[in-house]
């Protein structure tokens, strides 16, 4: 028998809210909220209570997935990114760089964040970046 | 992160090194682990400058010398009775507060725990301050506003106090306090004595999906029902709504009504419920008013 308490921060917004894990036997089976958190003090919104669930979800996506004959099928990672590089590139040929948009994430980095933005300017020459807390 | 940390002193400890007490605590629960007097111990240890629930296990003893009290209060028999449920042969110790030996009782009562499974280590309750209140039910807690006071229900008043409003000062005042309900289901996930297999909380017909705040009345109404002669007043519930509804006020109304009528004082022992229906004898007593 094996029971542990992983502390964590919650995935789903910027606020980023301390929860603790409960694993049982290698499986985690649910979420309490870290009473001595700063941001949260203890309180959770019912989307950070249920985190476990999405995490151990079946419908969970575990890979990239890519349409083909027009079904979404499972892909390796470069074969996602190098689609997605030739669809860009053939877009902003044929419509120009105005034509694509990015959006960052608040669960990334300020690193991350910084490089979509860079990438968004510096490669794909738009000014069309936001930020998901913005949406 | 680590700078915004406030220091957490050690309940036990005054100068920041050990004191006996918490020795003590150490040295038996590594005999109860070695000697296989229980198979796990639920306690605390600090993890990343956090108070934090942590099972010592014997493959492990000496990460017994971490166990602490703890400042924050979790509901270690809620952990409990989640282990209990997997592995119902499993000898459990635990280290319990009052508040958690009230909700022992109300588990052991339940047959959500066994109690020849279970060794307790008794500490304080709550010894030292989580926030600048405490939240347990012994504790001074926190102070509210004063819009909260004029049109809301101060979390600290007293159930007699709060009966001296007009019955629409009354109605206005927790329908106030209801419609800020965010539906997060926290009261219900948190509270030790919650258990059930289907909640009547997520009952479509009952409480409909799709909208905040909940049905209200009725989802708050509903729980505090189900509270009488099982909530144990620890404060969890409480401190742990965003949006500080004062739901302890409700549940004690609900068991003082189970203690003028049936004479149960919840969690004060491991004796019958009036309300438990299984075994062969009626234990609904009515005590004459
Ligand atoms: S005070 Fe709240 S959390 Fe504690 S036993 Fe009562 S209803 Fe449950
Ligand atoms: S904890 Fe508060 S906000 Fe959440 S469901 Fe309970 S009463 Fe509503």
């Amino acid at each position: 028998m094996d029971y542990k308490i992983i502390p964590s921060i919650c995935s789903y917004c910027g606020c980023g809210c301390g929860v603790l894990f409960q694993v049982f036997d290698g499986k985690l089976v649910g979420t309490l909220p870290m009473k001595t958190h700063l941001v949260n003090e203890g309180k959770l919104c019912i989307k950070g209570w249920n985190l476990h669930e999405h995490v151990v979800s079946d419908k969970r996506l575990k890979s990239p997935m890519l349409k083909k004959d027009g079904n979404l099928q499972e892909t390796t990672w470069d074969e996602a990114i190098q689609t997605t590089a030739d669809k860009l590139k053939a877009i902003i040929q044929k419509h120009g760089p105005d034509s694509v948009g990015v959006l960052a994430s608040a669960k990334v980095t300020n690193e991350e964040n910084y490089l979509a933005q860079k990438f968004t300017r510096a490669a794909i020459g738009t000014n069309n970046v936001d930020h998901c807390a913005r949406l | 992160m680590e700078e915004q940390m406030k220091e957490w002193p050690e309940p036990f400890s005054t100068t920041g090194g050990k004191t006996s007490m918490l020795v003590t605590m150490q040295e038996q629960v590594k005999e109860w682990l070695d000697q296989d007097k229980v198979d796990l111990f639920l306690g605390y240890k600090m993890v990343q400058k956090h108070p934090l629930p942590h099972c010592f296990t014997k493959d492990n003893l000496d990460e017994v010398d971490e166990l602490i009290a703890g400042q924050a209060r979790y509901s270690l028999e809620k952990i409990a009775t989640k282990i209990a449920a997997e592995r119902p042969e499993i000898k459990i110790g635990l280290l319990a507060r009052d508040c958690n030996q009230r909700a022992l009782n109300v588990l052991y009562v339940w047959n959500q725990l066994n109690p020849d499974n279970l060794e307790t280590i008794n500490v304080n309750c709550c010894p030292s301050k989580l926030k600048e209140h405490g939240d347990c039910s012994y504790l001074e807690p926190e102070q509210v506003g004063s819009f909260k006071k004029m049109i809301g229900i101060d979390n600290i008043i007293e159930v007699k106090a709060a009966e001296e409003f007009s019955q629409e000062d009354r109605f206005n005042r927790w329908m106030y306090e209801f419609q800020k309900c965010l539906k997060c289901y926290g009261c219900r996930n948190i509270c030790p004595v919650c258990f059930c297999e289907e909640c009547s909380l997520e009952h479509t017909d009952l409480i409909a999906t799709g909208s905040i705040p909940p049905e209200v009345p009725i989802f708050h109404l509903v729980r505090a029902v189900h509270m009488g002669g099982r909530c144990i007043d620890c404060g969890l519930c409480e401190d742990t709504c965003p949006v500080d509804i004062p739901l302890r006020l409700l549940y004690r109304k609900v068991n003082e009504t189970v203690e003028d009528v049936f004479g149960y004082v919840t969690g004060t022992n491991a004796d019958q419920s009036p309300f438990n229906l299984l075994g062969d004898e009626v234990t609904l007593k009515i005590k004459p008013i």
